[in-house]
Parts: C-alpha cells; sequence; structure tokens
C-alpha cells in the first residue's frame, strides 16, 4: 500500500500547545513520524541575560504554566546557590509542601486532559478540575497569586504563611486523596480507558536510557530514578516517600506512576506539615535590584519537577546571569515520540502522546 | 400569420420568458402579480408570497443579532498559560457551558468567537490567521491575556508579535497575566451585549475593518 503523509497540527485541541507532526502512515498504521517543535519559542534563555537576577523568575514560571511554582524554585535555588545564601528551615519545609502541592494540581490537570485526548472522558476531567481548584485556591491564599506566583524570595518565600496554614493543608490533603482513591474505581474498570493504554506505546528499559527521558515516564519503563531521593534537596531526606516504579512502561504504567505520585506527594505533605518548626520564619530578603553579589563561577541546579529532572545550567555573573541554559524534561521526553509511535496506529498518537505530559512553554523555550 | 414561435425540441411546448427565470424570479413575479391588488394601500402582505431576503430585511436587525449573541460558539484552541485558564472556564468550576451559548468547537468552521490565549510568535501568526479565515463571518477576535494583547513580559523578544491586533480585529482585550476565567466570563458576555447591539460597536466595525484588511493586502 502506498505511504500517505498526514499533517497533525499545529494548532489542533490534543496537542496541548503548539506541536506539528507530519505522520507517514501506511492504512492506519504509523511508519515514520516528524515532529516540528518551536512554535512557542521567545528566546527566554536570551532574556534571562538582560535582566537582574531577582527579576527572572516570572520568566521562568511561564516556562511550564501547570506547574509554575516548580521553574520558580529552580531559578531561585540557583541563584541562592550562586550567592551562598542559606534558606530557613521553615522556609525549607514550606517551599517542600508547596512544591509538592503544585505536583498535585499538575498530575491532577494531567489526568484530566488525558482521559480528554483519548475518548472525550469529559467526567474525570471534570472531577480533576474541581480538586484542582481546591489546591489552587489554597495556593492563592498563601502566595497571593492564582496561577503565577513568583512567591519565592532569597532564603525563604515572599510573605508569613497565613495562621491557619496547617489545618487548611491538612483538611485538603484529606479532601484530595479521598476523591482521587475514587479516580481508579471509575478508570481502572473502564474498558475504553484500558484498551486505550495497556499495551500502547511501549518504551524498554534500554531505549528509556539511551534517549535520556526523564521522571515518570522513566520511571514507568522501571528505572527508579528520583532526585529527590538521588541528591536530596531541602528536607526531602527527612521525609519518608518512595518513588513508584513501574515494569512495562506502556501508556497505562505512565497513568499509574503519576496516579501514584499524587499519594506519595500527600504522604510527604503529611509528614513535612507536622515537622514544620511551629513558629517559624519563613519570608525571604526583599527583591532589590541590586543584590549581593554572586560568585562568578558556574552553577547547576537539579530538581525533580513533576514532568521530570529539571536542570539550570548558569554562569553567574556580577548582578545577572551571564549564561543560562535550562535542561526541560518536556523537551528530552518529546524527542522519544518518534519511536514510540513507530508500528502504532494512527489513534494511538494522542494517547501515546499525552501520556508523555510535555508542555511546549519549556520545550520551545 | 402569425409569426413562427420557437419551440422547445423535447416537449415542443412553446417558449415563455417564464422558462428562461430562476426560482427567485418567479418568485418576485408571483409576489408582484399578489401586490397587484394592494397597490396603494398600505397593508402588510402575507409572508408566504414574500422573497426571503425580504424576510430578512423585515426581521433582520432584531433577530438576527438576538440569534447571534445568543449563540456565541469560542473556538476551542489555546497557545499557552492562558489555555490552561481557558480551560479552568470550560471546567467545572466555572462551567462556561452552563450559558448555553458558549459551546466550545474543535473546528473553526462552527465557530463565532476566537480566544487568542497565549503569546503569538512569528511562526503561529500564518496558522491563527488561516484559523481566522476558516470561520464563518460574522466572526470576533478576544484577545486573553497581555501577551495577546500587547505582547506582555516577552515584549522585549525578537520572536513575539507585539499583541495579535496587529494581525486581526480585535474586538475584546481582556488584561492580566493571565485573566481569572471570571474576567474571561464578562469579557464574552461584553461580546454578547456588542453582537447584540447594546453596547457600542457592532458587526458592521468588524465587517468593514476586515474588508479594509483585505484591501490593504492586495495593496
Amino acid at each position: 500500500m502506498a505511504i500517505m503523509r498526514i499533517n497533525v497540527g499545529p494548532i489542533h485541541p490534543s496537542t496541548h500547545g503548539v506541536l506539528r507532526l507530519v505522520v507517514d502512515v501506511d492504512g492506519d498504521t504509523i511508519k515514520n513520524v516528524e515532529t516540528h517543535i518551536g512554535f512557542l519559542h521567545r528566546g527566554v534563555e536570551k532574556l534571562c541575560e538582560t535582566r537582574m537576577y531577582m527579576q527572572n523568575p516570572s520568566y521562568f514560571e511561564k516556562l511550564d504554566y501547570i506547574s509554575p511554582m516548580s521553574w520558580d524554585e529552580i531559578y531561585v535555588a540557583s541563584v541562592e546557590e550562586a550567592m551562598g545564601i542559606e534558606v530557613k528551615e521553615a522556609a525549607q519545609y514550606a517551599r517542600v509542601i508547596l512544591l509538592e502541592l503544585q505536583r498535585i494540581a499538575n498530575h491532577l490537570l494531567w489526568i484530566g486532559t488525558l482521559c480528554n485526548d483519548i475518548g472525550q472522558m469529559f467526567t474525570v476531567f471534570m472531577w480533576c478540575f474541581r480538586e484542582r481548584a481546591e489546591v489552587l485556591k489554597l495556593l492563592e491564599d498563601v502566595t497571593g497569586g492564582r496561577m503565577f506566583y513568583v512567591n519565592m524570595r532569597l532564603g525563604g518565600l515572599n510573605r508569613q504563611l497565613p495562621p491557619d496554614f496547617r489545618d487548611r493543608t491538612h483538611a485538603l490533603i484529606d479532601y484530595i486523596e479521598g476523591k482521587v482513591a475514587e479516580y481508579e474505581d471509575v478508570l481502572d474498570s473502564n474498558g475504553i480507558f484500558m484498551e486505550r493504554l495497556k499495551g500502547v506505546g511501549v518504551l524498554k528499559r534500554r531505549d528509556a536510557i539511551d534517549y535520556g527521558v526523564a521522571g515518570p515516564v522513566l520511571r514507568a519503563s522501571g528505572i527508579e530514578e528520583d532526585v529527590r531521593k538521588s541528591a536530596p534537596y531541602y528536607v526531602y531526606d527527612r521525609l519518608d516517600f518512595s518513588v513508584p516504579t513501574k515494569a512495562l512502561g506502556d501508556c497505562y504504567a505512565r497513568y499509574r506512576i503519576r496516579y501514584e505520585e499524587i499519594f506519595q506527594s500527600i504522604r510527604i505533605i503529611r509528614q513535612a506539615l507536622d515537622m514544620m518548626p511551629e513558629k517559624g520564619d519563613v519570608v525571604g530578603a526583599p527583591i532589590k535590584l541590586i543584590g549581593p553579589a554572586a560568585k562568578p563561577d558556574v552553577v547547576i541546579v537539579r530538581r525533580e519537577l513533576p514532568k521530570g529532572e529539571g536542570i539550570i545550567y548558569m554562569v553567574p555573573d556580577k548582578q545577572k546571569p551571564y549564561r543560562l541554559s535550562i535542561r526541560a524534561p518536556g523537551f528530552v521526553n518529546l524527542a522519544v515520540l518518534p519511536k514510540l509511535l513507530e508500528g502504532a496506529k494512527f489513534a494511538d498518537i494522542f494517547a501515546v502522546f499525552g501520556s508523555l505530559d510535555i508542555i511546549f512553554g519549556e520545550t520551545d523555550r | 400569420m402569425a409569426e413562427a414561435q420557437a419551440v422547445d425540441a423535447e416537449t415542443g411546448a412553446p417558449y415563455t420568458p417564464e422558462r428562461f427565470m430562476n426560482a427567485e424570479q418567479k418568485m418576485t413575479a408571483l409576489v408582484e402579480e399578489s401586490l397587484a391588488g394592494y397597490k396603494g394601500q398600505k397593508r402588510s402582505v402575507n409572508a408566504m408570497f414574500t422573497k426571503l431576503s425580504d424576510v430578512s430585511k423585515m426581521m433582520s436587525k432584531p433577530l438576527i443579532t438576538w440569534g447571534r449573541s445568543n449563540s456565541l460558539w469560542p473556538l476551542q484552541f489555546g497557545l499557552a498559560c492562558c489555555a490552561i485558564e481557558l480551560m479552568d472556564f470550560g471546567a467545572s468550576r466555572i462551567d462556561a457551558e452552563r450559558k448555553g451559548y458558549l459551546l466550545f468547537r474543535g473546528t473553526p468552521r462552527q465557530c463565532d468567537v476566537m480566544i487568542v490565549a497565549g503569546w503569538v510568535t512569528k511562526s503561529v501568526v500564518p496558522r491563527i490567521k488561516r484559523l481566522y479565515e476558516q470561520m464563518a463571518e460574522p466572526r470576533y477576535v478576544v484577545a486573553f491575556g497581555e501577551c495577546a494583547t500587547c505582547g506582555g513580559p516577552w515584549w522585549e523578544s525578537y520572536n513575539i508579535v507585539k499583541g495579535i491586533d496587529q494581525v486581526l480585529p480585535v474586538d475584546i482585550y481582556v488584561a492580566g497575566c493571565p485573566p481569572r476565567p471570571e474576567n474571561l466570563f464578562s469579557a464574552l458576555m461584553k461580546l454578547q451585549q456588542k453582537v447584540g447591539g447594546k453596547i457600542a460597536g457592532n458587526t458592521e466595525r468588524n465587517l468593514s475593518e476586515t474588508a479594509r484588511r483585505n484591501e490593504s493586502e492586495r495593496l
């Protein structure tokens, strides 16, 4: 049969942004996929070189607009390392709690959009957004922003935590734990959901290592790699949590990894809330454009973002970055898409693509 | 002797002017015939015998604007951060579809409103233009967020168009980075009033501006 070339995107309801795929199909079987990216490129790395250190966090939040605080934190952490600033202990706990809340919000949105992509299961989408709205409500009260927070300051946060923070967070994670447990009953017994995900887009362990994929995609292929465990930052080494891994490496395994990570995040938050100093100061240094001068040395900061391992490589100058390079998990995970789609059916494109959890703000940057 | 009349080759019937009329001309003739008795008397005629275009002329303004303003279907299309708030707008907390006139559609051919949510890069501009041209007129554009309004935080970037209004005629601007879903709701209700002619600016502005742009492109 003749090979037909089909264009998908760049503006398509299921591409979660702007991605163009050129797909060669033989009948319904995919022979080759080309990915075309760069439709959201705006030169973040270059823009950051023209700004003072503490003007940049707002650019970093727009890299991953589903979990903005994670990129905010990794950038501020790299500046802290360049300037040699210690984070206060209470602020370390507070950051861990907020970052894990952000991870929960990210995974909830991901589950919702995946269900939407694979067959218009709009009910689960609505449920996920109901829970996510509660998380955002808490984050808004704590940080002052609904979606973009810019709440990290050198050495801490932008303001004190509200007095009822502990009670509200406990109530919130109890609520989410109960609600998210319901998803399993609905999804894992749903024929459509299982048929669309099981055995689709299998990434073997060897390929996962060769392609250098990150985060849940790597862990779904049977490799236990999590920066929170392998190079702990903040107070993660004092907290008891496990890193879920799966051996199969198909879309269903990727879904299970993220689903189980929600419960691990809840576990982390619960412990961190108990261990957080009762009356600790979490407020960091106010924003000053001319801060303490950074040592001219290379700074590399690794963090486990909700989508995988993110790295910032920075060559600091005195008042602003001389060179800044971003290693985004979405970019490396997108590279494996043609491999996963080889020999798959055309209808599987968006199940496989959705399972990788790619965001184009950080991929195109 | 009467001159020989042209005859249809198949049926043998003589040609009359009616045979060359199209449906609308026939209808007009019929209406004029029916109106003949009423000429001079100022009374309305039976709608059955009027042309379709007459009906639309008679009822157009109130009926069509009412219909348009109560069936604004936005295009399901997102570019960047603001698209997440667009999803929230359609999801459980706000649930735009409960209003009945804000149903997100996947294809531009069924849509009336394009919500440009996110920063617009130079490589995306031709695609957005294509989507806009695929939408049926009258069509409306909402610039959602700072980036679509003026370039926002990417003002100094080399790859960003400083506002979608440099490419498309914009009806409503929504401020915020990103605007809350409630803001979008209020913006679309404003657009509804605008389409319904309740506040300044109406469909004509949009159409004329489109025509002007086409003209300037031709030059």
